[in-house]
C-alpha cells in the first residue's frame, strides 16, 4: 500500500510560542520540535512521501527539517515537500484546511502515485503506529477514519471535532467546535482516506465554497450520508497542546515515567534535527530531582519537576520548579523560578525572580533578558 | 567519475587492534571504542579533519572491521558526504598482482592505497591514527609545513623524561628540523614525542612507499621505516609543537583517566567548544534524559536516553543507559546502553556497552591497604554481571 502523508504545519496556536513560528516547530519535550512526532509517526509507518502545508512563519521550521536526511527523508522519489503560498501559486489566506488541499492539488494530483493520504495536524502529540491506523481503515470499507482519543471531552475543552458512538459502536452523534460533554471522543486531528476520494470531495467541497474540514469534509458529508466514517480510537498517549496551559501541563506530564516512555519510545523511536552537543555536566553542588534534561546542559544549581532543552546553563544557588526551559538559555546565580516557559536563548540574571501558576505560567520571549 | 583536486586530504589508520585495551577491543576496533558518553575515539580525528577544512578522509580498517564500517557509514554526521567531500572506508583487499593483502604496516597500509589517494592529486597528504583523544587543527600544521618547504612534518609534545622511552622521540635542531628520529629508545635524548601525526608532501611519500615495499628486510611502518629512511636521505623534516589537551587512550587506565579527565567545572580536556572545534558524533534518536525523585547526580556526565533513579558521582554515564534505585556508580566509566540493576554498587569500573550489572551485585571499588593503586574492573560488551555476585577490584569479564 502507498501511502501519503499530509502536515498541517500552521494548526491553531500556541499563545505567544507561535507568535514567531509555526505550531509545527514549537519546542516540546526536551530536545524535539511537535513537528516530529509527526514526522515519526508517518515515516515509521512506512510513508516516504509527506507534504508539509505551511501558511506563514514558516522559516524555523523550514531551518529545523531542511531536506528531510534525520527522518530518512532525502528521497529521488517522494520525500518532502514544503508546500507553502508560493509554492501553491497563491498567496490568499486559506479560510480553511480544504482549501489549502485545494491549493496543493498539484502536489495531490502530480506527484507519485499513493493509495491513501494521512492528514495529521500538529498540536497533538503521540506516539502512534500509523501501519495499525491504516490496516484499520482499509478494512473498515469506509471512505474516511477519523481518529479520536477517549477521556479528553470534559465539557470545558473546546474540541475541534468530537464524537459519540452508540453501544454497537457506531457514530450517534458529532459535534465541532464546541466544548463537548464528557464520554465523546477528541478527534486527535489525524484523518486516513483514499488519495482519489480526497481529491475529489475535496473538489466538490471548495466548489460550493465550503472550506473547513471538520465541519464540511468530515460532519457535513457525514451528515448528509455522503461519507462512511470509521472511528479509530488510539489508546496511547495524545497529549493536546492547544493552549499555554495545556502545553505547560503536558511538557511537565513528560516527567512522569510512564508518559515519558509511552511518548518516547512506546512504538517507535523520535528523530530530530542533530545538533551535536556534549552530554549535560552535572555538577558538584547541583541537584536534580524528576527532570528531564537534554544534552549540553551545565547544571550547578536545584531544579526540580522541569523540562530542560539543549545547552541550558544553571547556574549555582539558582532554584528552578515547574519549568519549561528551552535551548541555550541562561539562569543566573541565585535566581529564582516557579512555572515558568523560558523561549530560547534567555537570559535570567542572577538573583531574579519569577513565580508564576500552573494556570498561567510566566512566558519569557525569546532572546530576552529578565 | 570526477575528482577535485584537493590540497590536503587524511589517512586515519584505524586498523589496529588495541589489544591493550584487552576485553573492551575483543569485538570492536579500538577507534570504534566508545568515549566520554555519546562519541567514540574515532569522533576526535575525524571532527579534527572537518574542523580544519580537511573533507576527504580515507579509513583504513582491518580488525574488526563491522562495527566501525557501521559508524561511519558515508560520514554523513561529520559532513563528509557532499559532493566533493567523502569519509572512504578502506579495507584490504586482493590486487593482480598479489601487491596485496592484510596490511603489513602502517606504512604498507598506506602503499596499497595509493591508487585512492592519487584521485584527488593532493599536495600534502596528513596521516593520522584513531587512538587519540585531542582537538587540533591539521590545517595549521599544513601551512607551518608549506611554509617552512618540508618533505615531512611531525607533530610532537614533550613528555616527562621517565615516559620518553615509549614513544618516538624527534631529536631537533633550534629551528626546529629534526636531525634524529629514534623509536622507542631506551635512552631518549630529548623528550619530544612524535604524536603520530605526519604531514607529507605526496610526491615524497609516495616514492617513499613505493621503495619501501620493494626493501624485503622493512617492517613496512612509519616510525620504523619511513621517516628514519627520509631523514637519511636528506630530506627537510620539522617538528610541529603541540600543547594541548592529548590522550593516548591505548591501555585500560588511561581511557579510564582520559574519561574522568572530561569531568569538573574546569575540566583538564574541555570537550565542549565553538563552532569550530566542534566534536561531532553518530548520533542516536533517544529521548532527554530522565533524572528520577530518588536520583542523585553529583559530578557527572550523563547523555541523552539515559535513565537514572540511583546515585550517580564523578562518572560517565552514556546514551541509552539505565541506572537502576538505590544503585551506586562512582568514579565509573558507563558505555552506551549498560544497564545498572536496583541495589547494584559499581566502582572505579569501565563498563563495557551493553553489559548489564544485575541486582546487589558488586563491581569493583574495595580494595585493599596494601594496593598502592586502584585496579580498574571492566566488563565487556553484553557482559552480564549475576545478581548478588561480585567482580573484583582489576577483574575483567
Amino acid at each position: 500500500m502507498n501511502v501519503m502523508g499530509i502536515i498541517f504545519a500552521n494548526d491553531g496556536e500556541i499563545g505567544e510560542l507561535t507568535n514567531k513560528r509555526t505550531t509545527a516547530s514549537v519546542p516540546f519535550g526536551g530536545r524535539y520540535r511537535q513537528v516530529d512526532f509527526h514526522l515519526a509517526n508517518l515515516t515509521a509507518g512506512g510513508v516516504r512521501h509527506i507534504g508539509i502545508i505551511s501558511r506563514h512563519n514558516y522559516q524555523s521550521l523550514m531551518h529545523h527539517i531542511g531536506s528531510g536526511e534525520e527522518w530518512g527523508l532525502a528521497l529521488e522519489e517522494g520525500g518532502l515537500e514544503f508546500l507553502t503560498p508560493y509554492s501553491m501559486s497563491t498567496t490568499d489566506n486559506y479560510r480553511g484546511k480544504l482549501e489549502t488541499l485545494y491549493s496543493a492539488m498539484d502536489f495531490l494530483e502530480f506527484g507519485p502515485e499513493n493509495d491513501y493520504v494521512i492528514l495529521t495536524g500538529t498540536a497533538i502529540q503521540s506516539n502512534m503506529d500509523m501501519k495499525k491506523l491504516l490496516d484499520a481503515h482499509v478494512a473498515s470499507g469506509k471512505d474516511i477514519t477519523v481518529v479520536t482519543k477517549a477521556g479528553i471531552a470534559n465539557g470545558k475543552k473546546q474540541l475541534d471535532l468530537a464524537v459519540k458512538l452508540d453501544e454497537n459502536g457506531e457514530i450517534a452523534d458529532m459535534m465541532v467546535d464546541y466544548a463537548a460533554p464528557e464520554g465523546y471522543l477528541a478527534s486527535m486531528d489525524v484523518f486516513v482516506m483514499s488519495k482519489k476520494w480526497m481529491i475529489e470531495r475535496v473538489k466538490q467541497c471548495v466548489a460550493h465554497n465550503l472550506y473547513h474540514m471538520d465541519r464540511d469534509l468530515v460532519l457535513g458529508q457525514w451528515q448528509k450520508n455522503e461519507a462512511s466514517v470509521n472511528i479509530y480510537q488510539f489508546s496511547g498517549v495524545a497529549m493536546y497542546n492547544e493552549t499555554i496551559e495545556e502545553y505547560f501541563a503536558n511538557s511537565l506530564a513528560l516527567i512522569d515515567n510512564d508518559v515519558y516512555h509511552n511518548v518516547f519510545s512506546g512504538h517507535h523511536t523520535i528523530y530530530t534535527k542533530v545538533r551535536d552537543r556534549v552530554p549535560s555536566y552535572y555538577g558538584e553542588g547541583c541537584k536534580i530531582d524528576n527532570c528531564v534534561v537534554s544534552d549540553g546542559c551545565m547544571l550547578d544549581g536545584e531544579v526540580k519537576n522541569s523540562v530542560l532543552f539543549r545547552q541550558v546553563t544553571v547556574c549555582e544557588d539558582a532554584e528552578i520548579e515547574n519549568c519549561v526551559i528551552m535551548n541555550d538559555s541562561v539562569i543566573g546565580e541565585g535566581a529564582k523560578l516557579k512555572n515558568v516557559i523560558l523561549d530560547k536563548n534567555v537570559t535570567v540574571t542572577p538573583g531574579a525572580k519569577l513565580i508564576g501558576t500552573k494556570k498561567n505560567p510566566i512566558i519569557i520571549k525569546r532572546g530576552e533578558t529578565v | 567519475m570526477y575528482f577535485q583536486k584537493k590540497r590536503a586530504i587524511a589517512m586515519l589508520l584505524a586498523g589496529g587492534q588495541g589489544s591493550r585495551l584487552k576485553v573492551l577491543t575483543e569485538k570492536t576496533a579500538k577507534p570504534a571504542v566508545p568515549f566520554g558518553g555519546k562519541y567514540r575515539i574515532i569522533d576526535f580525528p575525524l571532527s579534527n579533519c572537518v574542523n580544519s577544512g580537511i573533507d576527504t578522509v580515507g579509513i583504513l580498517t582491518q580488525y574488526q572491521p563491522l562495527e566501525l564500517n557501521e559508524y561511519i557509514g558515508n560520514g554523513q554526521p561529520w559532513g563528509l558526504n557532499k559532493t566533493h567531500s567523502c569519509a572512504q572506508v578502506l579495507p584490504p583487499y586482493e590486487r593482480h598482482d598479489k601487491k596485496s593483502g592484510w596490511y603489513k604496516g602502517t606504512a604498507n597500509a598506506i602503499y596499497q592505497n595509493i591508487d585512492f589517494i592519487e584521485r584527488f592529486d593532493p599536495e600534502y597528504v596528513v596521516i593520522l591514527s584513531g587512538d587519540h583523544i585531542y582537538k587540533m587543527d591539521y590545517d595549521a600544521m599544513v601551512e607551518y609545513h608549506e611554509k617552512n618547504n618540508a618533505s615531512c612534518t611531525i607533530a610532537v609534545r614533550t613528555v616527562p623524561i621517565e615516559e620518553a622511552s615509549r614513544f618516538g622521540i624527534l631529536n631537533t635542531n633550534p629551528d626546529n628540523t629534526i636531525y634524529e628520529f629514534e623509536e622507542k629508545p631506551k635512552q631518549p635524548k630529548s623528550t619530544n614525542a612524535s604524536m603520530g601525526i605526519y604531514v607529507f608532501n605526496w610526491k615524497v611519500l609516495r616514492e617513499a612507499l613505493i621503495n619501501d615495499e620493494e626493501d624485503p628486510n622493512s617492517s613496512n611502518d612509519f616510525g620504523k621505516n619511513i621517516i628514519p629512511t627520509l631523514l637519511n636521505a636528506g630530506h627537510k623534516m620539522m617538528a610541529y609543537n603541540f600543547d594541548g589537551y592529548w590522550k593516548d587512550v591505548g591501555t585500560i587506565d588511561s581511557l579510564w583517566e582520559a574519561n574522568m579527565e572530561l569531568l569538573g567545572k574546569n575540566p583538564e580536556f574541555d570537550i565542549r567548544g565553538d563552532e569550530r572545534s566542534r566534536i561531532y558524533a553518530r548520533n542516536n534518536a533517544l529521548p532527554s534524559s530522565y533524572i528520577d525523585k530518588k536520583a542523585e547526580t553529583v559530578n557527572c556526565f550523563i547523555a541523552e536516553g539515559s535513565e537514572v533513579y540511583g546515585t550517580v558521582k564523578h562518572s560517565i554515564i552514556s546514551v541509552g543507559c539505565s541506572i537502576g534505585k538505590g544503585a551506586l556508580v562512582e568514579d565509573s566509566v558507563v558505555m552506551p546502553g549498560v544497564v545498572v540493576e536496583p541495589g547494584a554498587v559499581v566502582r572505579h569500573a569501565i563498563l563495557g556497552e551493553n553489559s548489564k550489572v544485575c541486582k546487589n551485585a558488586v563491581v569493583g571499588g574495595a580494595y585493599g591497604p596494601e594496593d598502592k593503586k586502584k585496579k580498574i574492573s571492566v566488563t565487556s560488551k553484553g557482559a552480564v554481571v549475576e545478581a548478588n555476585t561480585v567482580l573484583l577490584p582489576g577483574d575483567m569479564l
